[in-house]
């Protein structure tokens, strides 16, 4: 519990942690508020095709803040400072206090985990009014369910990447790599037009759990599955990893 | 002191391109790059040999890797200016070159240096792939147009090099650097892509390569688009380097 709380204030006080939470709060609302100024006509004209997709849209790509939240969590220990001010990683130092490698990484999961739940609900919150704020009448109810599974991939996609950074230990890697797969030209789209594999990759499998789109393929639940399956097989190559490596390699 | 910049200017340049050349960063990126770049390729070229025969173009294809492609180019130019900041490198290197606008201008030339050769080897490899793999089903473009889109698109993924070492020169720090440029060319960018005038650098820089289409109305010309993306870096490396002489290291 100890443990739990000190990599809670650690992350609070990270440099460049603000750009997580901007993103993650506010770029949901800004996106759904676009797309409801770009589609309020139609929605009102009754002829919108996209109405199952209004609002939600920001909240599929709001996700970039908690991967951000992910990364840094984990890329921030391994930073080398300075050699003015001794050259040193903050992993030795935290490893040094909690000395248990497996509760030092749970720790620092449950942290990103209760981080990116409280992100997606402020996120929810301020999406839910945008789109409420410009559509007015129009707005199509937001089912629990559905902002339920949003809350989800959420914190699965932030331990997915919280995962892929620990077997890195390099910010760069894993930030690209999933920013760009979770933006609107994502890799799995296009390799989705290739083989249908392609839906069982996490992000395409994750966004089934709220996106209800017309070329879905997993029912919401499976999808949730799927994604699970892979942030429990990047935990446990991480677990692995991090067990056995060499902390100054 | 008094030496002539023209003095000054071949040392500078050759340490600039001395740093960049042993940043081991530099070469993972460039061949990362590479290799996805192919992959990308494999993956448009058969989905173009799903369509019909004889209707697309080798170079569309070849191209059309280009949107992830310049993700390699953004990390390149960050890296570059930003890996200074990690450790005290900076400091080692301003007490060396006491000329902070000549210093930053040498870095901006040392990269383009490097990443020109590099920006035309894998965008020609991406187009050398599809044409082996559709010779007999796509359109073969003439030698003369092939080296002049190729050459654009060098060009195009040379100066979002430049841009990004500006915006990294700007920042500071690796992360919210990525964070800023990825966001802006993978989400803001395609989300406004219909609603603002194509006077941005990505929107304008894609005309430098891409073949003008007829049904579009306001496209701009290669040399128009050049133009503008020159325009940018151009404003954003006086910017960057303004900060930086007013700045504290």
């Amino acid at each position: 519990m100890r443990a739990f709380k000190a990599e809670l204030s650690k992350l609070f006080s990270l440099p460049g942690i603000w750009l997580a939470f901007l993103i993650g709060a506010f770029a949901p609302a800004v996106i759904a508020a676009l797309d409801s100024i770009a589609e309020k006509e139609e929605i009102i004209a009754g002829v919108s095709t996209r109405l199952s997709e209004i609002g939600y849209i920001g909240l599929g790509l709001g996700v970039q803040g908690v991967i951000i939240l992910g990364v840094l969590a984990v890329s921030s220990e391994y930073l080398t400072e300075s050699s003015e001010s001794g050259g040193g990683r903050q992993i030795t130092t935290s490893l040094t206090v909690v000395s248990s490698r497996l509760r030092f990484l749970l720790a620092k999961a449950g942290a990103v985990t209760v981080i990116s739940l409280l992100l997606c609900m402020v996120a929810i919150l301020t999406t839910v009014s945008a789109t409420h704020l410009i559509l007015g009448e129009y707005t199509p109810a937001f089912e629990a369910s559905r902002l339920i599974g949003a809350v989800c991939y959420w914190t699965l996609t932030a331990l997915l990447a919280f995962g892929i950074t620990v077997l890195t230990k390099n910010s760069m890697i894993p930030l690209t790599v999933l920013l760009i797969n979770s933006s609107l030209v994502s890799f799995s789209v296009l390799l989705s037009k290739v083989t249908k594999l392609a839906f069982y990759l996490p992000d395409r499998a994750g966004l089934e759990l709220f996106m209800f789109t017309n070329d879905r393929f997993h029912p919401p639940f499976t999808g949730g599955l799927i994604l699970f399956g892979w942030v429990v097989v990047f935990f446990i190559a991480a677990a692995i990893v991090f067990h056995r490596r060499d902390v100054a390699s | 002191m008094s030496v002539s910049t023209s003095r000054k200017i071949t040392p500078i340049l050759r340490a600039e391109l001395d740093k960049l050349v042993t940043l081991p960063l530099i070469w993972l990126t460039l061949m990362g790059t590479f290799i996805l770049n192919l992959v990308l390729a494999a993956a448009f070229t058969s989905i173009g040999l799903q369509g019909a025969a004889g209707t697309q173009s080798i170079l569309n294809i070849g191209l059309a890797s280009m949107g992830y492609l310049q993700a390699g180019f953004i990390i390149l130019g960050i890296i570059a200016t930003c890996s200074e900041y990690t450790g005290g490198q900076i400091r080692t290197t301003l007490t060396a070159i006491p000329w902070r606008g000549l210093q930053l201008s040498a870095k901006h030339l040392a990269l383009a240096i490097i990443t020109l050769p590099a920006a035309f080897i894998i965008a020609a490899s991406g187009v050398l792939y599809t044409f082996i793999m559709m010779r007999d089903t796509a359109v073969v473009a003439e030698i003369n147009t092939m080296i002049k889109t190729l050459a654009g698109a060098a060009g195009y993924l040379t100066l979002t090099t430049l841009l990004s070492a500006a915006i990294g020169a700007l920042i500071r720090r690796t992360t919210p650097a990525l964070v800023v440029l990825l966001g802006y060319y993978f989400t803001v960018s395609p989300l406004t892509r219909d609603s603002l005038p194509k006077y941005f650098p990505d929107t304008a820089g894609y005309y430098m390569y891409m073949p003008p289409s007829s049904n579009e109305i306001n496209a701009l010309t290669p040399m128009q688009g050049t133009g503008i993306l020159i325009l940018w870096t151009l404003i954003l490396i006086i910017i960057a380097i303004v900060f930086y002489c007013k700045r504290d290291a």
